[in-house]
C-alpha cells in the first residue's frame, strides 16, 4: 500500500511540475515542450508500476511496467523476428499495394462522371466489411505466411485511399481549370501541374487513415492462421501461455511502429502540402 | 421455462459471489458435448439437489481460463493440465479438484497421399498445431522424436492453425489437429474416408496429457466452506457425466438447447457425444495420480524455448483428492 502511496506521491509531484512550467513564462521553449509530454508519461508508468506493486496485482493480469521493460530487452531477437514478419513483410507490402493500386484507380476512374459517382457507396461498403469475417477467408486464398497478411492490408487500405484520392481530385475550382485551359494545357498537364497538387492533402489523409488500418490488419489477420511468428501470433498465443509481459512487450513494438509510421506520412505531408493554410503556423 | 432459466442465470451472474453456494464454472470452449456433464448436471437438477446455483460460462478462442479465474470471474475452470501447470509455474497456482476425462481426444490426422505413414515421415511436412495452451503435448513429442519445428528437410513447418480444417482440405498442411470428438468428424463430413487419414493419438505415442480437469485456486481451498462447495459440485457433476454417458442422445438434446448461439446441431452433438463418453468412461472422477505424474514428466522432457510449459517439477499443491474422496464417497 506504501508503494501504491509514494506512486501517487510521484504522480501529483508529477502533475505540479508540468503545470508549473506550462504556466511559466518558459512554456514555448524546445526543451519544455519535450520535457512535459516525458514526465506526463513517466508519471502514468509510476502509477502503473505502483499500482500493481501496492495492490498485489497478479502478473497474470496485468503485468508491471518494468517487468514488460525487462521481457523487452530481454526478446529483443525474438521481437525483431515478429517485426520483420508483420510490419515489413505484411503490413508495409500490402499498405504499398493498396495504397498504389488506389491512387491509380482513383486517377483513371476520375475521367467518369457515372464511376466516380457511384463509388462513394460501394466505397463504404467495403470499408464497412469487418475484418474477422474478411480474414479467414483470405488466408484461405492466400495460404499461411505473410501474403495473406498483406491481402487483407490492401483490403483494408484500398477504399479509404480512393475514396480520399477521388475527392482530392475534385478539389481544384472550375476558375483554375478554366485558368489552366487558357494555357491550352494538355488533360496531363492540368492532371500534374493543378489537380493532383490540390488533392495532396486529401490523399494524405487517406494515407494516414491507412497506416493505422494497415497495422491492425496485419496483426489481426494472424489470429486465424500463421506460421509461428509475427505479431499477431505472439500476442494470441501468449495470452494462452498466460505470457502477458511478452503479449505486453509486443503492444508497445505496435504503438511505437504505429506512431513512428503516422509521424513519417505527416512529415512527408508538411513537405509536400507546405502550401496548404493547414500547414502553415 | 427456458428463457425464465436463462433470466435466472444472468441475475446469478450479476449477484457475483454474494452466496456461499453460488458456483461460477468457466469452460474452456464453447458450449458442446464436451462439457455434457456440466449441463446434463444443471438441465436434470443436480446441482440444486445439493442446492448449488451453478452458473455455467462458455469459453472461445480468445478466453483463456485461467485468466478468468485469476480475475476472479469465476470459482471454478475446465482446464487441460498442461496449461494449467503452466499458470502454477507463472504464479496462478492452479489446483485439479477431478478429473472426469480419464483418457484425451487430441489426435494428429495426416492424408495418407502425402507420403506418411508414421512418425519417421514427419521432417519435410508442413503440420497445423493449435496454440492457446494446446501446443505443449506437439512440441513434447517433436522433442521426443528428435524432429526440429523451424522447417527446413529434416524438421517440420509449424502453421498455427485456426479451429476448423480447412488447411488439411485445402492441403495447405499436410497433418492437422483435430479432437476424436470434433474435428474428426468434420474432417469425415466433408468427404475424406477414414482409409485415406493416418491418425495418431497423442496418448498412444507416449506423449498423452490430462486433457479437461476441474481446477480451483489454491488458497480458496483453506476456506472449508468453499470446499464443502466443491464437494457438492463435484458430485453433482459426475453424476451429471454418468448421466450423459448412459444417455447420449438426450445428453446432446440437452446440449443444442443450452447453446445460445444456435450453432450447434443435434446431429454433431450426437456424434461428439457418442466420442467424449469414450474418454470420460474410465474416470469417477478422481484424479489418478499416475497419470498427474506421466503428464508432468512428457512435459519435463521436452522443455525448450517453444515449449514453455514448465520448466521444472510444479512446486506445492497442484492437485488433490480431498474433494473427491469426499465427494465420491
Amino acid at each position: 500500500m506504501s508503494v501504491f502511496g509514494l506512486a501517487l506521491l510521484f504522480w501529483l509531484a508529477a502533475w505540479a511540475v508540468n503545470a508549473a512550467l506550462a504556466r511559466s513564462r518558459w512554456r514555448d521553449a524546445s526543451g519544455v515542450r519535450v520535457v512535459v509530454p516525458v514526465l506526463f508519461g513517466a508519471a502514468i508508468l509510476g502509477l502503473w508500476e505502483g499500482a500493481v506493486r501496492g495492490f498485489g496485482v497478479s502478473p497474470v493480469i496485468l503485468p508491471a511496467p518494468s517487468s514488460v521493460a525487462a521481457r523487452f530487452a530481454g526478446e529483443t531477437g525474438l521481437l525483431w523476428e515478429d517485426f520483420l514478419q508483420t510490419v515489413l513483410k505484411g503490413a508495409l507490402s500490402g499498405y504499398a499495394i493498396g495504397c498504389g493500386a488506389a491512387f491509380l484507380v482513383a486517377v483513371l476512374i476520375d475521367r467518369s462522371r457515372f464511376l466516380t459517382r457511384g463509388l462513394l457507396p460501394v466505397g463504404n461498403f467495403v470499408a464497412a466489411l469487418p475484418i474477422v469475417g474478411i480474414a479467414p477467408i483470405l488466408v484461405s486464398w492466400f495460404g499461411f505466411d505473410w501474403q495473406s497478411k498483406a491481402a487483407v492490408v490492401v483490403v483494408m487500405v484500398f477504399f479509404p485511399v480512393l475514396v480520399n484520392t477521388v475527392q482530392g481530385l475534385a478539389e481544384a475550382s472550375a476558375m483554375q481549370k478554366d485558368l489552366m485551359r487558357t494555357y491550352a494545357a494538355s488533360y496531363l498537364q492540368t492532371l500534374l501541374k493543378l489537380r493532383l497538387p490540390a488533392a495532396m492533402p486529401f490523399v494524405f489523409n487517406g494515407l494516414k487513415i491507412a497506416t493505422t488500418l494497415a497495422l491492425i490488419g496485419a496483426i489481426v489477420a494472424e489470429y486465424f492462421g500463421s506460421p509461428t511468428r509475427g505479431m499477431g501470433f505472439r500476442i494470441s498465443t501468449g495470452v494462452g501461455r498466460l505470457d502477458i509481459e511478452l503479449v505486453w512487450a509486443e503492444i508497445a513494438v505496435a504503438a511505437l511502429t504505429g506512431s513512428a509510421v503516422f509521424g513519417l506520412v505527416s512529415l512527408v505531408e508538411r513537405w509536400v502540402t507546405f502550401w496548404h493554410p493547414s500547414q502553415r503556423s | 421455462m427456458k428463457a425464465f432459466k436463462v433470466a435466472l442465470m444472468a441475475c446469478v451472474a450479476g449477484a457475483g459471489m454474494a452466496r456461499a453456494e453460488d458456483v461460477t464454472l468457466q469452460l474452456k470452449w464453447v458450449t458442446q458435448a464436451q462439457f455434457a456433464g456440466y449441463y446434463v448436471a444443471l438441465d436434470q437438477g443436480f446441482y440444486d439437489e445439493e442446492g448449488l446455483t451453478v452458473t455455467i460460462k462458455p469459453g472461445g478462442p480468445d478466453i483463456a481460463p485461467e485468466q478468468v479465474i485469476a480475475g476472479g470471474g469465476a470459482d471454478v475452470i475446465v482446464d487441460w493440465m498442461a496449461a494449467a501447470l503452466a499458470a502454477r509455474e507463472r504464479g496462478l497456482p492452479l489446483v485439479n479438484i477431478a478429473q472426469p476425462f480419464k483418457s484425451g481426444g487430441l489426435q494428429l490426422t495426416c492424408l495418407k497421399d502425402t507420403g506418411i505413414g508414421s512418425p519417421e515421415d514427419f521432417p519435410g511436412h508442413t503440420l497445423g498445431v493449435w496454440f492457446y495452451g494446446n501446443e505443449y503435448p506437439f512440441y513434447a513429442w517433436m522433442a521426443k522424436l528428435g524432429v526440429p519445428t523451424e522447417g527446413g528437410s529434416d524438421g517440420v513447418t509449424v502453421l498455427k492453425q485456426a479451429f476448423n480444417v480447412d488447411p488439411l482440405l485445402q492441403r495447405q498442411a499436410d497433418c492437422i489437429s483435430v479432437m476424436t470428438y470434433n474435428e474428426y468428424g468434420q474432417v469425415l463430413d466433408a468427404g475424406i474416408t477414414p482409409e485415406e487419414l493416418v491418425t495418431f493419438n497423442y496418448l498412444q505415442e507416449g506423449v498423452g496429457m490430462m486433457e479437461d480437469g476441474l481446477y480451483v485456486l489454491e488458497d480458496r481451498l483453506s476456506d472449508p466452506a468453499f470446499k464443502e462447495t466443491m464437494v457438492k459440485f463435484v458430485r453433482a457433476s459426475m453424476k451429471g457425466w454418468k448421466w450423459a454417458e448412459a444417455n447420449p442422445d438426450e445428453a446432446a438434446a440437452v446440449i443444442v438447447d443450452y447453446d445460445e448461439t444456435g450453432a450447434q446441431t443435434l446431429e454433431h452433438q450426437q456424434y461428439m457425444m457418442s466420442e467424449v463418453a469414450k474418454l470420460t468412461a474410465g474416470s469417477n472422477g478422481a484424479l489418478d495420480p499416475a497419470d498427474y505424474e506421466e503428464t508432468v514428466a512428457t512435459l519435463l522432457s521436452a522443455v525448450s524455448p517453444e515449449n514453455p510449459a514448465i520448466t521444472k517439477e510444479p512446486e506445492g499443491m497442484a492437485w488433490t483428492h480431498d474433494i473427491t474422496d469426499a465427494a465420491l464417497n
